[in-house]
This record gives structure tokens, C-alpha cells and sequence, in this order.
């Protein structure tokens, strides 16, 4: 359990979620300052409520699906995908492509 | 119509219960029943029983999951055919801007029951059926986690279907439902003229109701299967994409099918006690808006995810190298799971809701779409430089692609707030969804029928009829739902029988691309009867030449297995897939397209 998964290869293969999550805290900050239609405490918090709630959804999920793909590979032969359970299959190099 | 309403439901669910009544009186094997907490998850298999009963009882009895994919394969297509002669009916009708053919309520029928056939019928069950069939072989598993419960949810759909249809059969004064598939309250509430207080209404949301119960079933199974079930060597790690599909797919299902379930009912309670949870003083017009929509939006996702598993699966076989950024399309998948319930209101964006509410929910429909425009990047670099086999099933992956690119993008216009004002409710949202259930989902569901073909019945189809089958819908698909992006552009509005003569000729074009895809219907049905009952019989268990490639993978090697076995012995209780006429060379020869 001593090495972190997260090193900077899971980040890059992180970035394919990090780009939407940024395009919600876009808009988080964007409402934030331009509100052409004016103060109105319910729906000012659902509106809030509305990115936000995906926004942290979507970070729980990326972080616990990279942590169990991460720790696979750390403690598992990698094999292709799919192809496991082949006869003689032979764990594939690290990266892809 | 109460008298003889009530007497045709009765009689329809009695005849439910006589199917269910006979179907355990099927069971012999009650004892090999075995509960929870008899030990590992794994090593069970001893109950699902190794002789199977001949004949239709075995059809009635299976548990086995490759059966119990076969059936819901089965389920899938038919259902699909009987939608696609509606459409047929409809889009010949709609060749003249009068009323002609059909009348206008029947029309209104037809349009109802197309979508929800289309949806529920065929999109959900044909998943299931290449879910069921491969998953445990694609995770090293004996079977399922809940073999029974597999066949229960399979069983409770075609009652579903029957409840669905009913309208159309002669039963009394029962008509079938014309509420569309949104079922939009205060009509589906049985408020105002005609027949929407009609029993088949009511029947046709029963149904509805079974095939949400068979799918949670079957969600909750796949979720179980694929966390417990995997073979020692099956990791998160090397997780094949498609069951990773499923699994997301699972759990999209999970949370908004019970949600419509209970809308249903609310609805059902609404029509027939005279509770007022849609009424206009009560919840109002928009409350149903939002209860479907937040299922409705997750269901095209339940819809589109796992047929991007299958291309992301099948592509490479035919590109020669491995999936471009593989862990993307994991990721990407998994985002869209969870983005897809942030975005259910961008259906409603013409409704007035507060607009603040509206700009949040565009906000995420646009974040959305990075994801699935990350999937395209993803097949096409895989591609590049590959050594591309135009097989069947990869002309039928490029279609998937070329046309989720145009659905995708017209869907993108569609989020953006200002442009949906304008497009709301005309045929460009006709066209955009087509272009992705019709141009997308289809198309990579007939890419897996094809590829897995020589597995799922030992035969290899004949070559020129798919291709003959891929150009026609390819050209048709395009030919009709670009029509229909232009009659939107026109102002066309949808759902209507009758029309202006103004948008007459691109109607027109929109039913000409139908029958072509009419005509590569009946070829490709011609094609699988045909190659099924007298196709050569596959030699080998690598049909695809994958090794050559490296990218031979665990449903294959379980079908070699199961061949080497068949001729070892002499052939089990499978269709042996023993010598055919054709030799080695032949054989490859035929594998190679
Ligand atoms: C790229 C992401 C997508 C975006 C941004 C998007 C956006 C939209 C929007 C805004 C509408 C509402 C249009 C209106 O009624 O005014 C819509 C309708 C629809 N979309 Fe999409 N869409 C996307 C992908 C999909 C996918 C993947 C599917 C199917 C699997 C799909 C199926 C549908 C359906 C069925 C409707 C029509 C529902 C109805 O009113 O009957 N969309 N889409
Ligand atoms: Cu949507």
C-alpha cells in the first residue's frame, strides 16, 4: 500500500473527465458573475444546486473508478482487454499506444 | 366501454397468470434451488443443469444465459420488425399532405406505438440479449449471478408487449393509446376528447410498467454479475470496454426505471381513483414533465451506451490494433452515466420553466457532450493507419460513427437554449434522435449481429447480402432523417398526419429513404434465416482471423473450446458445430468478409 496510484499517467488519463467537470465550473463561475435575471433565493440555489450536484457526482465517481483501475493494475497482471481468459494470453506492456 | 374494458383486462391478465402457472409447473428442478449464503458467488454453477430439455420446454425452462440471450435476441428483432411496419404504414401515409391511407387517430396510434416499440421493445431487450449472451463469457463467469431471476425478467416482457399492443387487437372497444411515448400529462391523465380515457391506455402503461420491472431485474443482475462473478484473471484493469458499458448502463437503469415505474403508477392511480397528482391544480402540467424527463433522458443513454461498447469493441478487431486511449472510453463512459441525470429539462426548455433553472440544465447538456465527442475521436484515431478490413460489421461501425456524429451535433444545437426555442417540437428533433437511435443504435446493434453470428449459431452469414444490407440502410438511413432535418429547419412540427403542402416533397424524400431501408430490411432477414438453417458451418474458432492481430479475445475462445469439446465427443446436447461441407481453406476464405 506504500505508492499513490495517482501519478501523472492516471492524471492524463484523467483529463478525459477533468475538460467536463471545467465546462461546469465554467458555468459555476460564469452565473456567478453575469445574472441577467435577478435574485430570486430559491431558484438562484436550485441553479446552483443543478451543476453543482453533477460536478461533485462526477468527481466521486472518476476518483473511485481510477482508484480501482489503478490498484488492478498495481497489484494484477494487466492483460488485453477482454482477452484474459484467452489460452497463453501474456500481460500487455503498461502503456497503450 | 367499462363493462367489456374490465372483461378484456381480466381475461388478459388471467391468461398472464395461466402463462405464469404453467411456466412453474415447468420446473422440475426445484430442490437445485439454491438460496443465498450457500457459499462462494462462484461454483454454482452445478444448478444451472447440464442436460437441457429437448424442445420447446427448453425454450420455456432455460436459465442459461446464453439461451436467455437468444430469447431476448429473439424478442429484440421481432419487436423490431413489428415497429418498422408501423413506421412503414405511417411514412406512406405521410407521402400526400392529405388524410389518404389511414385516419388521423389511427395515425396518432401508430406514431404511440412506434416509439414505445422501438424504445422499450427493442432497444432495451436486444441490449440485453448481446449483454446476457456475452457478459460472463466476457469475465470468465459460469453464468449470471441470479440464473432465475435472468429468465424472470426476460419472461415478464412479452406480456409487457402483449399489454402494450393491446389496443391493436380485437378486443371490444379497447383502441390503442395515442398519447406519443412522452405520455405528456393532462392528455395521458385522460382530461379532454377522444379516446384518452380509453382502457387501452391504461393497458399500454401496464405494460409499460412490466418491461421497467424486467429491466430493473435485469439491471440489478449485470451489476451483481460483473462485481462478483469475474474470472480470477478479470480485472479492473482489463475489463473489457463492452461489459463495462453494461455495467454503467446498469446503473443508469437502476436509478430511473423504478422512477418511471412509480410516475406510472401515479398515473394509472390519477386515471382510474381519481387521485390528482396531474391535475392542473395540483401538480400542475410540468410535474409529469419532469418525473419522465428524468427518466427519459438517462433511457437514451441506457440506449446508446452500450451499443458504443460494442463498436468500441468490435472496431479494433477490424482496425488491427488496439482501442485508441482505452481508459478514455472508460472514463468517458462512466461521465456520461452520471452527467446524463443533470440534464433532463433541456426537453423542456420550451415550457417557461424559471430561467435560471433552464441555463443550469444547459450548462450541462453542453459538458455532456465532451464525453461522447471524446468516444468519436477515439474510434476515428483507432482507425487512422490501421489496417482497416471492411467487413460487415466494421461497414456497419463506420456507420455508427459517421451517423452519431450528425446526431450528436444536431443534439448540441439542440441544448443550446436560443436554437431550441427556434427547433422545439419540429422534425429537426425527429431527425437529430434519429440520427442516433436509427443511424447509431441500430447500426451498431446489427454490427454485433453480424460479428457474433458465427458464435451464436456455428454458420457464417453470406457476405454480399450484408453488404447489400449496410449500403441501403447507410444511404436510407441518411436520405430520411436529413429530410427530416430540413422539414425542422422549414418549421414542419411533428407528430402530425397531415401537413402543408409546402413540405410535401421532402416527406416525400423522407418515405423514399424508408423503403430503401424496407428493402435492406427484407434482405437482411432473407440473409440470417437463410445462412442460420444452411450457411456454412464455422471451421474454427477464430471466424475473424483475430490472432493474426493479436486481438483475440474470451467469447471466442470460449466458442473454440466449445467446438474442440463438440468434436471431441462427438457433439453434447448443443448443435454440434461437427464438420460441415466446406474445408479449412473454404471456411477462412468465408471468414475473411
Ligand atoms: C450529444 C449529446 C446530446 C444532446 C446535447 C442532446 C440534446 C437533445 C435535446 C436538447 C433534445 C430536446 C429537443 C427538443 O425537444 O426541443 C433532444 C431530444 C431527444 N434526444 Fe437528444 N441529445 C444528445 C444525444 C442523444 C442521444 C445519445 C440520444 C439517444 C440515445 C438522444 C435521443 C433523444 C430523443 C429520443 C429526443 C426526443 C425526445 C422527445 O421529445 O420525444 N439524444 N436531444
Ligand atoms: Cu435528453
Amino acid at each position: 500500500m506504500a505508492k499513490t496510484v495517482f501519478d501523472k499517467e492516471m492524471f492524463l488519463d484523467l483529463v478525459v473527465n477533468f475538460i467536463p467537470l471545467f465546462i461546469l465550473l465554467f458555468f459555476i463561475v460564469g452565473y456567478t458573475v453575469y445574472n441577467p435575471f435577478g435574485i430570486d433565493t430559491t431558484f438562484r440555489s436550485l441553479q446552483y444546486a443543478l451543476i453543482v450536484t453533477p460536478f461533485i457526482m462526477l468527481t466521486i465517481l472518476t476518483y473511485l473508478s481510477a482508484k480501482a483501475i489503478g490498484t488492478s493494475e498495481r497489484d494484477a497482471p494487466v492483460y488485453l482487454p477482454g482477452g484474459a481468459t484467452v489460452d497463453g494470453a501474456e500481460p500487455v506492456e503498461e502503456h497503450e499506444e | 366501454m367499462q363493462i367489456t374494458g374490465q372483461l378484456a383486462l381480466t381475461v388478459v391478465m388471467g391468461l398472464f397468470l395461466v402463462v405464469i402457472a404453467a411456466w412453474l409447473a415447468q420446473i422440475e428442478d426445484w430442490r437445485s434451488y439454491t438460496p443465498i449464503g450457500s457459499g462462494g458467488a462462484t461454483g454454482e454453477s452445478g444448478y444451472v443443469s447440464k442436460e437441457k430439455p429437448a424442445g420447446i420446454s427448453r425454450w420455456l425452462t432455460t436459465v442459461d444465459h446464453k439461451d436467455i440471450g437468444l430469447l431476448y435476441g429473439a424478442y429484440g428483432v421481432i419487436a423490431f420488425v413489428v415497429g418498422g411496419l408501423m413506421i412503414m404504414l405511417m411514412r406512406i401515409e405521410l407521402l400526400d399532405p392529405e388524410m389518404t391511407l389511414l385516419s388521423n387517430s389511427f395515425y396518432n396510434s401508430l406514431l404511440t406505438s412506434h416509439g414505445i416499440t422501438m424504445l422499450f421493445l427493442f432497444g432495451t431487450p436486444i441490449i440485453a440479449a448481446f449483454a446476457n449472451y456475452l457478459v460472463p463469457l466476457l469475465i470468465g463467469a459460469d453464468d449470471m449471478a441470479f440464473p432465475r431471476i435472468n429468465a424472470i425478467a426476460f419472461w415478464l416482457l412479452p406480456p409487457g408487449a402483449l399489454l402494450i399492443w393491446a389496443g391493436f387487437f380485437p378486443l371490444g372497444d379497447i383502441v390503442p393509446a395515442q398519447t406519443a411515448w412522452t405520455l405528456y400529462t393532462p392528455l395521458s391523465a385522460g382530461v379532454g376528447g377522444g379516446s384518452q380515457a380509453n382502457a387501452g391506455v391504461d393497458l399500454m402503461i401496464l405494460g409499460l410498467h412490466l418491461t421497467g420491472v424486467s429491466a430493473t431485474m435485469g439491471s440489478i443482475n449485470f451489476i451483481a454479475t460483473i462485481l462478483t462473478e469475474r474470472g480470477e484473471k478479470v480485472t479492473w484493469a482489463n475489463l473489457d470496454i463492452f461489459s463495462w458499458t453494461i455495467l454503467t448502463q446498469s446503473g443508469l437503469i437502476l436509478f430511473a426505471f423504478p422512477l418511471l415505474g412509480s410516475a406510472l403508477i401515479m398515473l394509472l392511480l390519477d386515471r382510474n381513483l381519481g387521485t390528482t397528482f396531474f391535475a392542473i391544480e395540483a401538480g400542475g402540467t410540468m410535474l409529469w414533465q419532469h418525473l419522465f424527463w428524468f427518466f427519459g433522458h438517462p433511457e437514451v443513454y441506457i440506449l446508446v451506451l452500450p451499443p458504443m461498447g460494442i463498436v468500441s469493441y468490435v472496431l479494433p478487431r477490424f482496425s488491427g490494433r488496439r482501442l485508441f486511449g482505452f481508459k478514455f472510453v472508460v472514463y468517458s463512459t462512466l461521465a456520461i452515466g452520471v452527467l446524463s441525470y443533470g440534464v433532463w429539462a433541456h426537453h423542456m426548455f420550451a415550457t417557461g420553466m424559471d430561467p435560471r433553472l433552464r441555463a443550469s440544465f444547459m450548462a450541462v447538456s453542453l459538458a455532456i457532450a465532451i464525453p461522447s465527442a471524446v468516444k468519436t475521436f477515439n474510434w476515428i484515431t483507432t482507425m487512422w493507419n490501421g489496417r482497416v478490413r471492411l467487413t460487415t460489421p466494421m461497414l456497419f461501425c463506420v456507420g455508427f460513427i459517421s451517423n452519431f456524429i450528425l446526431g450528436g451535433v444536431t443534439g448540441v444545437f439542440l441544448a443550446s437554449i436560443p436554437v431550441d426555442l427556434v427547433l422545439h417540437d419540429t422534425y429537426y428533433v425527429v431527425g437529430h434522435f434519429h440520427y442516433i437511435v436509427m443511424g447509431a443504435i441500430a447500426f451498431a446493434g446489427f454490427a454485433g449481429l453480424y460479428y457474433w453470428f458465427p458464435m451464436f449459431t456455428g454458420r457464417m452469414y453470406q457476405r454480399r447480402l450484408g453488404k447489400i444490407h449496410f449500403w441501403t440502410w447507410m444511404i436510407g438511413s441518411n436520405i430520411t432523417f436529413f429530410a427530416m432535418i430540413v422539414l425542422g429547419y422549414g418549421g414542419m412540427p411533428r407528430r402530425y398526419a397531415t401537413y402543408l403542402p409546402q413540405f410535401a416533397t421532402f416527406h416525400q424524400v423522407a418515405t423514399l429513404g424508408a423503403v430503401l431501408m424496407f428493402i435492406g430490411g427484407l434482405v437482411w432477414t432473407y440473409n440470417f434465416v437463410v445462412s442460420w438453417l444452411e450457411g456454412p458451418k464455422v471451421q474454427d474458432g477464430d471466424p475473424w482471423n483475430l490472432r493474426e492481430d493479436g486481438m483475440y479475445t474470451n467469447e471466442w475462445q470460449w466458442f473454440e473450446n466449445k467446438q474442440e469439446t463438440a468434436l471431441a465427443d462427438g457433439g453434447d446436447e448443443e448443435e454440434a458445430v461437427t464438420d460441415g461441407g466446406t474445408t479449412e481453406a473454404e471456411a477462412e476464405a468465408e471468414a475473411e468478409d
